[in-house]
């Protein structure tokens, strides 16, 4: 009767208690309360969700409707072509507005890497690039585009460029930092000048990164420039805010798509870019997810 | 002559620079679109600095204005604020919770259904191509201007990004916890619970801070359209050209964004 049990408790090792979860326990009723508090003071007035279901189904027919109309037809085809030239013009901003953040980012990047400038620059420029950084490029908008330029894409592309300095500038900086210092030795003891070393120890190194870097802004700021455009800086935001104002739906519909074809083509096809580039120079594909975080 | 030199002593111990590698064309053609698309893309949008140069003092005016926030105002719309946070707040709960249930479905990992792996990327990429904006005047035209539509459209936007990011992770799990629930006959929900999740919840937690923040950024936008807090003041007072009123509400948001950034970054301390 003894030996058995002994046998099975020998062979068996006793199991652990289980961890306290008292902890665990307190963190789930915080975040209730916090949701819960938050849903209260959030003056929603839930009972219109239901407005969902009643006016929802009622516009997704409506823009159904415009969608499978023959787009050769009037006015289809017009709502077709307006969608597309404004979303066109919605990525000549972005693009024009990356490229110009890009340009500027690179003496900020220089300038805010602690292996490159001295300490007192560094913390200046960080200063600068994190203020940059906080401020949405609608306040830029605003300050830039009334007074100055006027309402139109070149506003928004200049907004966006701004806009762009802080975090490109910031990443920029971040990939110097974590240069290997070989190449830099080198230059140095072969008697290189301080723009040889820069240029050929420094840039080289980053620039794969730092192009990825500037195509993910280019994918993240044909969406911000959708949001320029409902205050008046063009392109397709423009489009949308006057169509969902007068609730033209077969025409939101049809320019829905368009958002949607455009903005999946512009992505894959930069997407395709970036990874070509940062799996060509060798370095480990950790950089793509540590961007994602970062923009 | 060449020959001679490379073979001699002399030739051996200073080797001949190697020639420089010719450019790929891929790349010469690469750089010549990018010039060109550069090119027709200013020309499309008129792309000048030169109002800059000549309408700077037109801006300077509003600079000026910017230069003189109208601090007391901050507090006179105390209420917006703390909408805003609980927007953000409602949104990032709902969000990375139906994002968690996508991100599941969006990985081959947890997924053992091709066709419902494939249809999940697909709404995802979608979901993910819309601009918050347009979430926002859909769901005013919906559920009219107000807080709520701000949330539906941030909870949207969220369950793009979590799925995402989330997904993203799955990918990289590592496979001998769910070689070994497989191996005990785990169900597919019960090997996504505990062999997946425990790998990607300091993960997990880390992007729902993100999310959280973004959520916060983006309360201008999503007020501007009409979906309530802080972002709406801002839009009434930039319509009424307020600009000191602007102007105080913006150094305080970056005074909110900051703050935040330093919660989150002390709670990622502590969970990652």
């Amino acid at each position: 009767m003894t030996s058995p049990a002994t046998a099975s408790a020998r062979s068996t090792t006793p199991r652990p208690p289980e961890p306290s979860k008292t902890k665990e326990t307190l963190v789930w009723i915080g975040l209730l309360v916090l949701f819960g508090g938050a849903v209260v003071l959030s003056n929603a007035r839930w009972s219109e969700i239901s407005g969902i279901f009643t006016d929802g189904w009622r516009y997704l027919q409506l823009m159904a409707e415009g969608l499978f109309q023959n787009p050769f037809s009037e006015p289809y085809s017009e709502y077709w072509t307006l969608a597309f030239d404004r979303m066109l013009e919605s990525v000549y901003m972005a693009w024009v507005g990356t490229l110009l953040g890009a340009v500027l980012s690179i003496p900020m990047g220089f300038l805010a890497a602690r292996n490159v400038s001295g300490p007192v620059t560094v913390q200046v420029t960080r200063i600068v690039l994190n203020a940059i950084r906080a401020v949405p490029e609608l306040v830029f908008a605003i300050i830039l585009m009334l007074p100055i330029f006027g309402f139109g894409p070149v506003a928004g592309a200049i907004a966006l460029g701004v806009g762009a300095i802080g975090t490109l500038g910031k990443l920029t900086a971040e990939a110097l930092e974590g240069i290997d210092p070989g190449p830099v030795e080198a230059a140095k003891a072969s008697g290189a000048g301080r723009f040889s070393i820069l240029r050929w120890a420094y840039w080289s190194q980053v620039l794969p990164e730092v192009i990825a870097f500037w195509l993910y802004r280019f994918e993240i700021n044909i969406r911000a420039s959708a949001v320029l455009g409902v205050i008046g800086a063009g392109g397709i935001g423009s489009l949308l805010g006057q169509l969902f104002s007068r609730r033209e739906w077969e025409q939101i519909g049809i320019t829905l798509v368009v958002i949607i074809v455009v903005t999946i083509l512009v992505d894959s096809i930069s997407g395709g870019i970036r990874h070509h580039i940062i799996s060509g120079s060798g370095q480990k594909v950790t950089t793509e997810e540590k961007v994602e975080a970062t923009l | 002559m060449t020959v001679t030199s490379t073979t001699s002593p002399h030739g051996a111990s200073a080797p001949v620079r190697p020639k420089k590698p010719a450019p790929s064309p891929l790349l010469i053609g690469g750089l010549v679109l990018a010039a060109i698309f550069t090119w027709w893309a200013a020309r499309e949008i008129e792309f000048t600095l030169g109002d800059l140069f000549t309408n700077f003092a037109n801006g300077w005016v509003v600079i000026q204005q910017f230069l003189e926030p109208n601090w007391s105002f901050i507090w006179r719309v105390w209420d917006a604020w703390v909408e805003t946070i609980s927007i953000s707040i409602v949104a990032t709960c709902v969000g990375v919770l139906a994002g968690l249930v996508f991100a599941f479905m969006a990985s081959r990992v947890t997924n053992r259904s091709g066709w419902l792996y494939r249809a999940t990327k697909i709404f995802l990429s979608i979901v993910r191509s819309l601009p918050d904006i347009a979430y926002v005047l859909i769901f005013v035209a919906l559920v009219g201007v107000g807080a709520l539509a701000g949330i539906l459209a941030l909870i949207i936007f969220n369950i793009g990004i979590a799925a995402k990011l989330t997904a993203e992770t799955i990918d990289a799990v590592e496979a001998g916890p769910i070689e070994a629930a497989d191996a005990a006959g785990a169900s597919t929900v019960g090997r996504s619970r505990w062999a997946v999740m425990p790998q990607i919840l300091p993960n997990y937690l880390s992007y729902c801070l993100y999310i959280f923040e973004l959520n916060i950024r983006s309360s201008v936008v999503i007020g501007i359209a009409g979906g309530g807090g802080i972002g709406q003041v801002l839009g009434v007072q930039f319509a009424r050209f307020q600009y000191e009123n602007v102007a105080a509400i913006t150094v305080a948001l970056f005074v909110v964004v900051l703050l935040i950034d330093q919660l989150s970054q002390f709670l990622r301390r502590r969970v990652v």
